[in-house]
Parts: C-alpha cells; sequence; structure tokens
C-alpha cells in the first residue's frame, strides 16, 4: 500500500470515527427515547403491585405516569443556599457567563472554518483557494486554546452551581437525566472530532483528502450545534417547563422536557448570536494584529481577514433581529405577563439600552463598511451619498432608541404632564421601533451591496436598466417601512401586530434580490482599480473592535435579560427561588457587572490569542506569498 | 433591452413592478396571517 493510499484509509476510516461518534449518543440513547421511563416506570409499579400514579403535563396537557420526585421547596438556609459570604448569584452569574462567552465562541469559529473552507475548496484560483485555506487554518487554531478554557469553565460551572444551589440543580439534573449520557457523549464526541480536525489538516490537504477533512467539519458542527441544543433545552425548561406536573414531577417523556415552548426560538436566537460574536471576536483579533503589524504583508493579510470575519458575523447579525421578534413573540404566546416583564415592565429599561448596542453595532458596521470603500478605485463616487446613509441610519436610531416612558421626578412630571413626552413618546411603541430597526438593517444592506461594487462597473447589456432598478427598489422599500410604521398608529392593536412581517419581508426582500440582482450585475464586470487590502485606516480597525465589544455587551446584557424575567423562580411556576437574592438587580448593578464579565472575557481572550501566537510558526501552508499582499492584487474577490 | 435602458422607461417599469411587489407582499403577508391589511380603508 502506498502513501497516498494509506493516507486515504486513514483519513476515511478517521470520518466514519466522527461519524459514529455522532452516532453514538444516539445510539445509546434509542431506548431510553423510544420508550421514555414512563414504560419502565409502569412495568416497576405494576410488579410491585402499587397503584400508579398519573400527572398532568403543564404545557402539553397531556396525562403521564409520575416517574419523578416533586420539584423540592426550599428554604433560605445553608442546605439549600449554602454561603461564602458574597451574593451567590453573582457568584453563578459570573462563572455562567465565562462559560457562555468561550463556548460561543469555539461553536462559531468552526462553522466558520466549514464556510472558508468550502470557499478555498470550490473556488477556481489557486492563489486565492490557498488564502482561505489559510485563513480558515487561522481561525481553528485560535478556537482549539479557547476550546480547553471552554471545558474548564464548564467544570467551574458545575461546581458553582453544585456548591451554592444543590438542591436546585440536583432536581434539574434529575429531570434532564435521560440526556445527561448523551450530553457527556456529546463533549466528548466534539473534542475528538476537533483534535481529528486540526491535527489533520496538513495530511489532508489536496483533492479527495481535503474533500474528507471539510466533511469532518461538517460533523464536527452537527455534534457542537446539538450540543449547544441540549444545553438549550434546560434554559427553555426553566422558563417554560413542560413534562412535568404543576408539583414539578416528571412524567417520563423527556422530548416534552426538551421540546419546551421557547426551545426553538431559543436555538435559532442562539446560533444566530452565536456566530454574530463569534465573527465580531475574530474581526477583534484581526484588527489587533492589523494595528500591531510590523509589515505591510502582515497589514494586508489581517486587513482581509478582519473583512471576511465582519462580514460573516454581519451575515449572521441582519437576521438576528428577527430571531429576536420570534423569540419575544413566543414568549408572549407562552406567557403573556413574561412578555409585558420584559417588554414594557420591570426590564423595559434593558430593552433600551439593548436598542441602543443593536443600533451601535449596525453603526460600526456601516462605518467599517465605508471606511473599507477607501482601499479601492472607482469606490469614491459613493463617498458623496454616505451623509444620507448617516441620515437615516441615525433617523433610525434615534427612533429606536426611544423610550416610552421617562423616568422623572414629580417636579418634572408635573411639567410635562404625564410620564409620557407629548411628542417623543409616540416614538416608543412597537410601531416606531419596527420602522427604525427595518431602516437600519437595509441601510447596512445598501451600503453592503455599494460595497461589493465599489471597484467594478457593469458590463451586462441591461446594467442602466439594472441601476435604476435597484435605487427604485431600496426607495420603496424606505417607503413601504415607513409607511407600515406610520399606519401602525390608526389601527388597532390586534391588527397592527401582524404588521411586523411585510416590514421584515421588505427588508430580508432588499436583502435577497438585491444581493443577487447586484451579483448577476456584477459578473464579469470591469474592474476600475485592485482591492489594496492594508490600505485601510487606523479607525476602521477601531470600528471592528467596538463591533465585537458591543456584539459581548449585548450578548451580558441579554443573558441577564432572559434569565431574570423568571423572578423569583428558578423554574417558572414549578420551583421557587427562596434564596435571599430572588430579586431584580438595579439597572445600574446589572450594567456594571455586565461589563466586569465583558472586561473579564476581553482580558482572558488576549491571553488565549497570546498563547495561539506561539504557536504561529507552524502554518500548513509552505508559502506566505499567497496572502494578499501589499502589492495590489486583482481583486477577484471580496 | 435597448427600450429599457431608457432612464423614463427604466423608472416607469421599476416603479410599476416595484410597488406592486411591495402591496402584494403587505396584503398577502397581513393575509397569512387572518389580518386585513386594508383594515383603516374599509373603515
Amino acid at each position: 500500500m502506498g502513501p497516498l493510499t494509506s493516507k486515504r484509509v486513514f483519513s476515511v476510516v478517521a470520518l466514519c470515527m466522527m461519524v459514529g461518534l455522532l452516532l453514538l449518543p444516539v445510539v445509546v440513547a434509542l431506548p431510553s427515547l423510544a420508550n421514555g421511563e414512563e414504560v419502565s416506570a409502569g412495568d416497576a409499579a405494576k410488579k410491585d403491585g402499587e397503584k400508579v400514579e398519573k400527572g398532568r403535563d403543564v404545557y402539553y396537557k397531556t396525562e403521564g405516569i409520575v416517574v419523578g420526585a416533586p420539584a423540592p421547596v426550599t428554604t433560605d438556609g445553608p442546605k439549600d443556599y449554602p454561603r461564602y459570604n458574597f451574593e451567590s448569584r453573582v457568584l453563578l452569574w459570573f462563572a455562567n457567563q465565562q462559560h457562555l462567552y468561550y463556548g460561543s465562541f469555539v461553536l462559531a469559529v468552526p462553522i466558520f472554518c466549514m464556510i472558508i473552507e468550502f470557499m478555498g475548496v470550490v473556488t477556481k484560483d489557486k492563489a486565492l483557494a490557498k488564502r482561505y485555506d489559510q485563513l480558515a487554518y487561522d481561525f481553528i487554531k485560535i478556537s482549539l486554546t479557547a476550546y480547553s478554557l471552554t471545558a474548564i469553565l464548564g467544570g467551574i460551572l458545575i461546581f458553582t452551581f453544585l456548591t451554592l444551589y444543590p438542591a436546585f440543580f440536583s432536581y434539574l439534573s434529575g429531570i434532564f437525566r435521560p440526556v445527561m449520557h448523551i450530553y457527556a457523549l456529546m463533549f466528548v464526541a466534539e473534542s475528538g472530532t476537533l483534535y481529528i480536525y486540526y491535527y489533520g489538516w496538513d495530511k489532508m490537504r489536496e483533492g479527495f483528502l481535503k474533500w474528507i477533512h471539510l466533511s469532518m467539519s461538517v460533523i464536527l458542527n452537527i455534534i457542537g450545534t446539538l450540543l449547544m441544543f441540549l444545553a438549550n433545552s434546560w434554559i427553555g425548561f426553566m422558563m417554560s417547563p413542560a413534562g412535568v406536573d404543576e408539583q414539578g414531577r416528571y412524567l417520563g417523556n423527556i422530548w416534552h422536557v426538551i421540546h419546551t415552548a421557547l426551545w426553538n426560538p431559543l436555538n435559532l436566537h442562539r446560533i444566530l448570536g452565536n456566530m454574530a460574536f463569534g465573527g465580531g471576536v475574530v474581526a477583534a483579533y484581526a484588527a489587533y494584529k492589523f494595528l500591531a503589524a510590523k509589515t505591510d504583508e502582515d497589514r494586508a493579510h489581517y486587513d482581509w481577514m478582519g473583512y471576511i470575519a465582519m462580514a460573516l458575523g454581519v451575515a449572521f447579525l441582519i437576521p438576528l433581529p428577527f430571531a429576536g421578534y420570534w423569540l419575544m413573540r413566543e414568549v408572549y404566546a407562552y406567557r403573556q405577563q413574561m412578555g409585558i416583564t420584559l417588554m414594557g415592565g420591570l426590564l423595559a429599561w434593558l430593552f433600551i439600552i439593548q436598542a441602543t448596542m443593536i443600533g451601535i453595532l449596525f453603526l460600526s458596521t456601516n462605518y467599517y463598511l465605508w471606511q473599507a470603500m477607501g482601499r479601492m478605485r472607482g469606490a469614491e463616487k459613493y463617498q458623496r451619498y454616505i451623509k444620507y446613509l448617516v441620515f437615516l441610519l441615525a433617523s433610525g436610531f434615534i427612533v429606536f432608541i426611544t423610550p416610552h416612558t421617562m423616568v422623572m421626578t414629580p417636579a418634572e412630571l408635573k411639567a410635562m404632564g404625564g410620564q409620557q413626552h407629548p411628542v417623543l413618546g409616540n416614538y416608543g411603541v412597537m410601531s416606531a421601533k419596527n420602522g427604525g430597526i427595518n431602516v437600519i438593517i437595509t441601510t447596512t444592506v445598501l451600503s453592503f451591496v455599494w460595497y461589493m461594487r465599489g471597484n467594478k462597473v457593469s458590463t451586462v447589456s441591461w446594467a442602466k436598466f439594472g441601476n435604476i432598478f435597484m435605487g427604485v427598489f431600496f426607495f420603496f422599500a424606505y417607503i413601504n417601512i415607513i409607511f407600515l410604521a406610520i399606519y401602525g398608529y390608526y389601527i388597532p392593536a390586534n391588527v397592527r401586530v401582524g404588521l411586523s412581517v411585510p416590514q421584515v419581508a421588505t427588508t430580508l426582500s432588499c436583502l435577497f434580490f438585491m444581493f443577487a440582482l447586484n451579483s448577476f450585475m456584477m459578473k464579469g464586470a470591469k474592474q476600475m482599480g485592485a482591492i489594496e487590502w492594508g490600505k485601510i485606516s487606523a479607525r476602521s480597525q477601531y470600528a471592528l473592535i467596538m463591533l465585537a465589544t458591543a456584539f459581548t455587551w449585548m450578548m451580558g446584557l441579554m443573558g441577564y435579560i432572559r434569565s431574570s424575567v423568571r423572578l423569583f423562580w428558578h423554574v417558572n411556576e414549578i420551583m421557587r427561588d427562596n434564596s435571599p437574592w430572588a430579586y431584580t438587580h438595579t439597572v445600574g448593578f446589572a450594567a456594571n457587572m455586565i461589563s466586569f464579565n465583558v472586561l473579564f472575557f476581553w482580558i482572558t481572550i488576549l491571553f488565549v490569542f497570546w498563547l495561539g501566537s506561539l504557536a504561529a510558526k507552524k502554518v500548513p501552508v509552505e508559502a506566505k506569498a499567497g496572502i494578499p499582499g501589499s502589492v495590489p492584487q486583482p481583486a477577484t474577490s471580496h | 433591452m435597448s427600450v429599457l435602458n431608457n432612464p423614463v422607461v427604466a423608472v416607469i417599469v421599476s416603479v410599476i413592478i416595484t410597488v406592486g411587489y411591495f402591496v402584494f407582499v403587505d396584503h398577502y403577508l397581513m393575509d397569512m396571517q387572518g389580518l386585513d391589511f386594508w383594515y383603516m380603508f374599509r373603515n
């Protein structure tokens, strides 16, 4: 057997092993998933001659045999809530948040690797293919050290739960016992697959082996995503429990416990959020390396890396508000009061902060794109129109962050004649806010379209019509979004609530149709000049760092909002939190805590980056000449 | 195709297509939710 054949055999065996690792937890879980504990518990009860007790599912309203203990009624004391002269909730908050940051990062980056590696495999330009491959390798290298830290933080989190909230953790792990081992096996499968994927990179660089390697990344990401879905089922259960009766007794159907009312919206929201966050962190890494680079070659490489990471991150950021909207809609459908607490009650001010952060994310993205247009000849023609985009963004942003009511002193309240400002108060309702965010996103799409055609002139015979059509389409998209926002004031609430769907569809139409039309128009386009990678202002790189910091902060904020909406419940309406910390913190305290978590994450991730740089000399691609250098290269791709 | 490249024709055709499309989107997506997009105009 020649060396190539043995390599092939080894690769196929490794791939089969990964598939086996992926399927192993499913095979192990099949008996319990197929029968549930319901049957075995029922059989056991019958054998013992005991009376079978039945309970009613609090969410699905189905009957099931009670197989679990009721949720413990805790008391404020060292038995249920041991304490260490510090607020236990804050310690848990910290451990949870850090684990989530790293978990999100290591789940998102392999998905990026898969996309970039695939782009490298399918691209016909050999030099570009090599660049993509190197970039994907750089990405996975960063995530590898972070992966170990994620596991360590996961361990710390479990110990924190066990030490500080033993009664609650014991109940939760009891409920999820049928799938706990699947989670553990998935984790083992994820680790094994990741290491084979990373260390096999160099050996599986060409041809058939490269496809095997790419298939490994698909399996790696399936495992990672399933792992996240399982973890999401715990928080879904805590917010909107199912599969248990009103005393919290498990009814034997684990699928009901997993598939709660909020599980799928959470899954979608988290996967998009993780991707946007991962893109932001990698973009910030590239920005830092760009700013610290000594040579033009390095600057060119990190400029390109930052752009790709930002573009991928923003691609997932754009649908994120819509996924958030779906989540909120499901929250309202599950418990209206929960939705009111979030958006119109106790936590409403946190949503104003969230709106500000979302606005900052989009403003930073647009600013970066406008700066990035400076590195291509021919894009100057768009510069004079940027001020109009700034106007649209600023208008959308101001409406989006306007609160419905103000916090005021009695004197101010009297002077204004009520809590609601006579003019600005009108912008504090969902109708206006939906209009604001859709204007912001549509403008971001427009900035992207301009960036993509920056140095190109279309040569298709219908170019003039295409350009006019594009302009008219965007114009009427804005008109439609703003019209729907205003129309909402004139119709009853039950009709108004539906207007958000055509508003979103308008924005998405711009995204999909205009991107597609632009791609058709730019096929074989005349190039005005090459993209000069590395020739970009330092300000743009700070915008990338801003983007990543805003992502991190917003993730911390949203995690806090989602968690604190349970108020004084460990498991909503099932298990009460009787610890002395079962109250909602002030906005100021929460903001400080989130900032501390963000700071801690960035300090530790810098350490991770530094560790990664120690192994920088070991690269799989021999020549670095392939990376986009300071010498302008033909911009075959963005 | 050369007719379409005439700016006046291009604008007219684009406006017709775009306005028609957005009206369709508004009406259809509200209808799908069992809601009446033309509520204000009917009342």
